[in-house]
């Protein structure tokens, strides 16, 4: 299970988060955990360079793409580099979306657009599309494979 | 979560007109914090906000994405203004910053249902694409009022964007629960929503069978043009709770409708089909169906006795689209879990050397191979198909083959599926023989059906040969991850090597093994702190011995190349390292190379709290494995204790030297107890001092906080030395022979002492230490080592009590400091150089010494004269006595625990006496305590099965005398039994893998770290103090007064002026006892009941125990009232709560079937059966019903 996927700017305000089966008195702790671990670690982090964390049995992956950082959070098949995968697949599609890795303001210029990629990557918490021309067909409303 | 996050993602997006209910919706504990991390937020939004202010004139005009955005930040003011202005003035455009509406959730929701109605024009749809839905992305729900316009527009609109976000949002209504799912924006009160002309009084119940009527027939739609809604409709249907069961069953109804249609063509496979243009146009629509069905199958509970299912789910393996595939192979694994015979028999076509699941190894989806590895080991460890060892053959070779695969995350996943580590249950034998497996097996592929002619593997390959390879290349990465999840494997080997040893599978490799190991340890000691070179070396060591490879020097060269890895930038990898070598470290083996690295990793100030706290537990979980090590896990234990004392759990600590300390065993204990008390050895933290970073034996205590927290230890760490030195030293007053006498003419205290340490040096040390803790350490330390040199004299017989009332006595009247002042090291605070506060305290202690003296001098003197005048004791005289020694048992028990039917405050010699009283006037010896189940707690149960046979009830003589003076030394009484010490819970956890319990946060430190001067922080320490003792009585709630156990709770004891052992030991050993008893009823059917074939409860030994050491007839009643306790709640009542721990199929009617991990309320219990309910029906629509007691957790 993907527990949470989480987007946040460069002085750790959150832009994006997907929680999925998580409780909802823990999400103030994972949220400011995460955003703790980026504020730690993540400066002068090179763009899609991973880092990992982990709690009890479940992992991190994280990277800073541009002015967004974005933490993934999963247990069980989801460890560190399934979740490394995923963090890949999403940063593509982002910077798809972008053009480049976004700035902080490019990058809500697209939102709406992100929420809809996220949507396609990972659906009810498990990773599901991981190829860029299906997802980018997939956001635009048309089938996964074309005819 | 609102504030902190939220505010940015509010302040950025949209202004919102309603903070207020926005902010009461969200959940009370989230203000709490946010609280903390609100204002750096605010403040960094704040900041963030002037620069595009200054830019707005020039460009706030323009429709453009950046005017958009400007006007985004001003509305933020608006927003912080809101606070202060009433609400109605903010509904009004604020007028000196801003000429445009600021975009509110209202008037997203407004924009919405106008520009549905008018739909045709361009403008509108535009519109909701560029501004309107990416804004409302921003909230976490959707309010049902939408629903109507949203439904309106996906009838209507012909725009594809407009309609995928339409799905999108559709699908957030339905999956919306009333709480907030996916986090975001909470959204503002939907009642304060009513308003809106359009939505006006909609609720979430009248719009989702709209949504699901229209989701639902746009899903059976067949129409080609219509062909990919079809697949998004099907998408946001899978996105309804599971609760529903209506609603689930129409969508099983949808999935198994598709797949009825597409599943069955006949299949030609294209490998690599996938995105190419070349197929024709209904083999795609067919592939895509096949890919929605299958991916909404996996959304869906599992059906697992249903057949049907299965066979969808089979199907899917041979489907064209990979993503299909996975998910496929993902249920298949979860299927196989549960029921591999059937699995195994629908696959056993696919799984031959040319089937389908061979074309899986070379899918191009990482995780459609880790599901067919999770997949092929559930099936080929099945003990349901040992008469069809073909078929786990053939799952056996394709679960070796993805050993070669090319993804780290398959080939680990194939690595610890031999090692027999599939979920998160441990199971021993398992993982032994994963072990023998990864050791012993040959990779023999299969007369290759692939084409790729240059495999170089085509000869028989060791497994473990294999792993070990693709490790060192895995050691070699730059990316954390890898060298994160390689470490783990490395661990999970380890794991499954203890799991090997301690069942006794090792054989003639081990042998070698051991000692080529150690060698290699050795020379590896020289340089392994340099990375380049250590993988030279290892390069060289792996190639040289050439074919005479042993699994030994396999795994010396592996541990080297992780040794290197310590050398990583990341504290988590590093932490991961650790624990690896923790498991890998077998007792024989020298364990310089580890403390060294432990120690020099711990100086990193980077280490986290919670990182540091894992890797004790992983401590805790090495010794349950090995129990030999415990010696070794204290020592590293201890550099914990040294390095990192603020960081590091003492509860955790505590119960991981009391576990190690019984474990150790009669032979070992002195030596663990050594371990533990050489913290007491340090000297004390100089502070500001950096200099003891490099040394092993110094504290880095530098900044105050920590110094704070080492002195907690060392209080800690006294305590139990006080606690548990009897214990170790097996040195007992009630079993102590000299006569009383004998150390009364020992009055020359160097004789005392010399005496003292011939005969039982451990605990002469553990005095000697607690004797200088009694003097030179700080105030509160030293109260709690006069505690605990109280406890021992009370509990050790001659010459160590003497020789401890003498020191209480000299210490009282002040005259110790100039004796040892040899011995003295300032920690620059006052020592209280006369002793007098301490006086106080030592005084009530020194009069139960010197009663009990006096009481012995006077038996004596009465026992002359009765001797020397050669008559019978008077049975005035024996009551006498007998008062004496009941009025100093009890004076005794508030100080600490000790056996009142055992304890002989006035001296072996007096047993004979009182027996005699006790007899002829029928007093049973166990009277005195309260609670006869004290006599129970069940010290068996301390000692984990494989070390140490559980007492039989029928033995009535073998009750182990070391075993009852552990628990006379309160180690029984601890949470081992009960569970109910948050210390011990947490090792439970940790060792059972859970962990998705959210993690601690400083909540101060979230955002910034700003420099403080050292006087700051003495300043602030002074604050924290306070804090602290919050903590600490907040840790220690479960003790005296609830059944939490004393000792992991005893921090609590420590914040004030408080006598650990007047309060602590008694009530608390009491509470627990009938804590445990309460266990047991619930497991226990009474004496004659044949039904558990579980060790026999604890009390079913004390009895005959009870009776035969007091040989008093009325010790039978004793056991008869508690004998009675036991019938009393046979079909106990009262609503308890629990989760199931496996899948249990109902046999009748009466029977309920359960999911495990489920949620249940216990109701009531009949005979082994708990009366359940479930918190919502099951998929047979049951609620509640019977199940076993053995399939339920209590909680």
């Amino acid at each position: 299970m993907i527990l949470a996927v989480l987007f946040a700017n460069s002085v750790g305000n959150v832009l994006i988060e997907r929680f999925n089966g998580v409780p909802a008195e823990e999400r103030l702790t994972w949220r400011s955990f995460l955003v703790k671990l980026g504020a730690e670690n993540l400066k002068g982090v090179k763009n899609e360079e991973l880092l990992v964390a982990c709690h009890k049995s479940v992992y991190i992956v994280y990277t800073m793409l541009g002015d967004v950082s974005i933490f993934l959070v999963g247990k069980d098949e989801y460890d560190e580099l399934a979740l490394a995968e995923a963090i890949f697949i999403i940063t593509g599609a982002v910077k798809d979306i972008c053009g480049k890795p976004p700035t902080e303001r490019v990058f809500l210029d697209k939102y709406g657009r992100i929420c809809l990629c996220l949507d396609e990557i990972v659906w009810n918490g498990l990773l599901e599309n991981t190829d860029k021309d299906r997802i980018k067909r997939l956001i635009r409303l048309k089938p996964p494979s074309e005819f | 979560m609102a504030e902190a996050s939220g505010k940015t993602l509010m302040d950025l997006i949209s202004a919102d007109p309603t903070p207020i209910p926005a902010k009461s919706s969200s959940s009370a504990s989230a203000s709490a914090s946010a609280s903390s991390t609100a204002s750096p937020a605010a403040a960094s939004a704040g900041s963030h906000l002037q620069q595009p202010m200054s830019t707005k004139t020039t460009l706030g005009e323009k429709k453009s994405k950046r005017a958009t955005l400007t006007q985004i930040h001003n509305d933020t003011i608006s927003v912080a203004k809101a606070a202060l202005i009433p609400v109605k003035a903010n509904i009004m455009p604020q007028r000196q910053r801003q000429k445009k509406k600021p975009v509110s959730y209202t008037q997203l929701a407004r924009s919405i249902h106008e520009l549905a109605a008018t739909l045709d024009q361009k403008s509108s749809q535009k519109q909701l694409v560029n501004h309107v839905f990416p804004k409302l992305a921003v909230y976490n729900s959707v309010d049902p009022s939408l629903a109507p316009s949203l439904l309106m527009l996906n009838q209507q609109c012909e725009d594809r964007n407009v309609l995928r976000y339409v799905y999108y949002y559709l699908a957030r209504i339905l999956s919306d629960t009333g709480m907030s799912p996916g986090g975001g924006i909470p959204t503002p009160n939907w009642d304060a929503l009513a308003d809106i002309d359009a939505g006006g009084g909609v609720t979430r119940a009248d719009v989702v069978p709209r949504i699901v009527n229209q989701l639902t027939s746009e899903a059976s739609n067949s129409e080609t043009e219509f062909h990919a809604r079809r697949l998004q409709a099907l998408k946001a249907l899978t996105y309804s709770p599971s609760g529903n069961s209506e609603l689930l069953s129409k969508l099983y109804e949808i999935v198994f409708g598709l797949l009825d249609k597409v599943a069955d063509v006949p299949n030609k496979r294209k490998k690599g089909v996938f995105g190419t243009k070349g197929g024709d146009k209904e083999s795609i629509i067919r592939s895509n169906l096949q890919y929605t069905a299958m991916s909404a199958l996996r959304r869906l509970p599992l059906d697992p006795g249903n057949p049907l299912f299965l066979h969808r789910a089979a199907q899917g393996v041979s489907f064209a689209d990979p993503v299909a595939v996975r998910h496929s192979l993902e249920i298949l694994s979860e299927l196989a879990a549960r029921d591999p015979y059937s699995v195994a028999m629908t696959l056993e076509k696919l799984a031959s050397p040319a089937g389908a699941l061979q074309d899986i190894l070379h899918l191009n989806d990482v995780l459609a191979r880790v599901a067919l590895a999770r997949l092929c080991h559930s099936i080929s460890r099945a003990r349901a198909l040992d008469e069809r060892p073909d078929i786990r053959s053939h799952f056996n070779s394709i679960l070796y083959q993805l050993l070669l695969d090319p993804s780290e995350r398959v080939c680990y996943e194939a690595i610890l599926c031999i090692l027999g580590k599939y979920d998160n249950t441990e199971r021993t034998d398992e993982r032994a023989s994963g072990w023998y497996r990864l050791t012993r097996e040959i990779l023999k592929l299969p007369e290759a059906p692939s084409k790729d002619k240059s495999n170089k593997t085509k000869r028989p390959q060791p497994l473990i040969k294999l792993v070990m390879r693709r490790l060192e290349s895995s050691f070699r990465s730059f990316s954390r991850p890898v060298l994160h999840a390689a470490a783990r494997v490395v661990q999970e080997m380890g794991k499954s090597r203890a799991a090997a040893f301690a069942m006794g599978l090792q054989d003639i490799d081990e042998s070698v093994h051991v000692n080529s190991f150690s060698d290699v340890l050795d020379d590896a000691e020289t340089n392994d702190s340099s990375h380049p070179e250590g993988i030279r070396r290892t390069s060289s060591i792996s190639a040289g011995p050439g074919r005479n490879e042993t699994i030994a020097s396999l795994l010396a060269s592996l541990m080297e190349v992780v040794r290197t890895t310590v050398a990583c930038e990341c504290v988590y990898v590093r932490g991961m390292v650790v624990k690896a070598l923790i498991w890998m470290q077998s007792p024989h083996e020298s364990l310089d190379e580890l403390k060294s690295i432990i120690a020099s990793e711990l100086s990193d100030p980077a280490w986290p709290a919670a990182l540091v706290n894992d890797v004790l537990l992983t401590l805790h979980a090495r010794f349950k494995a090995t129990p030999d090590m415990a010696v070794i896990l204290l020592e590293i234990a201890r550099i914990f204790a040294t390095k990192v004392p603020g960081k590091i759990d003492a509860d955790v600590l505590q119960l991981l030297w009391k576990t190690c300390l019984i474990g150790a065993g009669p032979d070992g204990k002195h030596t663990a107890l050594e371990a533990v008390t050489i913290v007491l050895d340090l000297p004390p933290p100089q502070p500001g001092s950096m200099s003891g970073l490099t040394s092993l034996d110094r504290v880095s205590a530098s900044d105050p906080k920590s110094a704070l927290a080492l002195q907690k230890l060392v209080q800690a760490a006294v305590w139990f030395l006080g606690e548990n030195a009897n214990y170790a030293a097996s040195e007992y007053a009630w079993e102590s022979a000299t006569p009383p006498g004998t150390a009364l003419m020992m009055l020359d205290a160097d004789k005392m002492v010399a005496a003292a340490s011939s005969r039982n040096p451990t605990l002469a040390g553990a005095l000697t230490r607690l004797q200088r803790c009694a003097f030179s350490g700080s105030w509160e330390v030293r109260i709690v080592a006069v505690q605990a040199l109280t406890t021992i004299a009370i509990r050790s017989g001659e010459p160590f009590r003497l020789q401890i009332y003498e020191f209480l006595y000299t210490l009282a009247e002040g005259g110790v400091q100039s004796q040892l002042s040899e011995m003295h090291l300032s920690n620059g605070e006052d020592q209280g150089v006369s002793g007098t506060g301490l006086g106080v305290l030592i005084t009530p202690m020194l009069k139960v010494l010197d009663e009990m003296y006096v009481g012995q001098d006077e038996l004596i003197k009465d026992m002359r004269n009765h001797d020397n005048a050669n008559k019978e004791w008077k049975d005035e005289e024996l009551k006498k006595l007998y008062e004496t020694h009941e009025r100093l048992l009890d004076f005794v028990s508030l100080f600490c625990y000790i056996p009142r039917a055992k304890y002989l405050p006035l001296g072996p010699i007096s047993a004979k006496l009182i027996d005699t009283y006790r007899t002829k006037h029928n007093i049973t010896a166990s009277s005195g305590s309260t609670d006869p189940t004290v006599l129970a707690t069940g010290i068996s149960d301390l000692i984990y099965e494989s070390t140490q046979p559980a007492p039989a009830a029928s033995n009535s003589s073998g009750l182990d005398d070391d075993l009852v003076n552990a628990w006379a030394a309160n180690l029984g009484d601890d949470g081992l039994l009960g569970n109910n010490a948050p210390a011990m819970s947490r090792v439970n956890e940790f060792i059972a893998g859970v962990g998705t319990d959210a993690p601690d946060v400083d909540e101060e430190n979230v955002f910034s770290r700003p420099s403080v001067g050292y006087d700051d922080m003495w300043a602030k320490t002074l604050l924290e103090n306070n804090e602290l003792e919050e903590d600490d009585a907040r840790s220690g709630s479960s003790s005296p007064d609830s059944t939490g156990s004393v000792e992991s709770s005893i921090s609590s004891h420590f914040g004030g002026m408080n006598y650990p052992s007047l309060f602590s030991s008694k009530p608390s050993s009491q509470a627990t006892a009938k804590s445990s008893g309460s266990k047991y009823q619930s497991t226990y059917e009474g004496y004659g009941s044949p039904i558990r074939e579980e060790p026999p409860p604890p009390y079913s030994y004390s009895e005959p125990q009870s009776r035969e050491s007091f040989e008093n007839p009325m010790a039978e009643s004793s056991s008869r009232s508690y004998g009675s306790d036991d019938d009393e709640p046979r079909k106990s009542t009262g609503t308890r709560f629990g989760t199931a721990l496996y899948d249990f199929t109902a046999g009748g009617d009466d029977e309920l079937n359960l999911t495990a991990e489920e949620e249940l309320e216990i109701e009531y219990e009949v005979d082994g059966w708990f009366y359940v309910k479930k918190k919502r029906p099951g998929r047979d629509g049951k609620m509640a019903g019977l199940v076993p007691v053995l399939y339920v957790n209590q909680s």
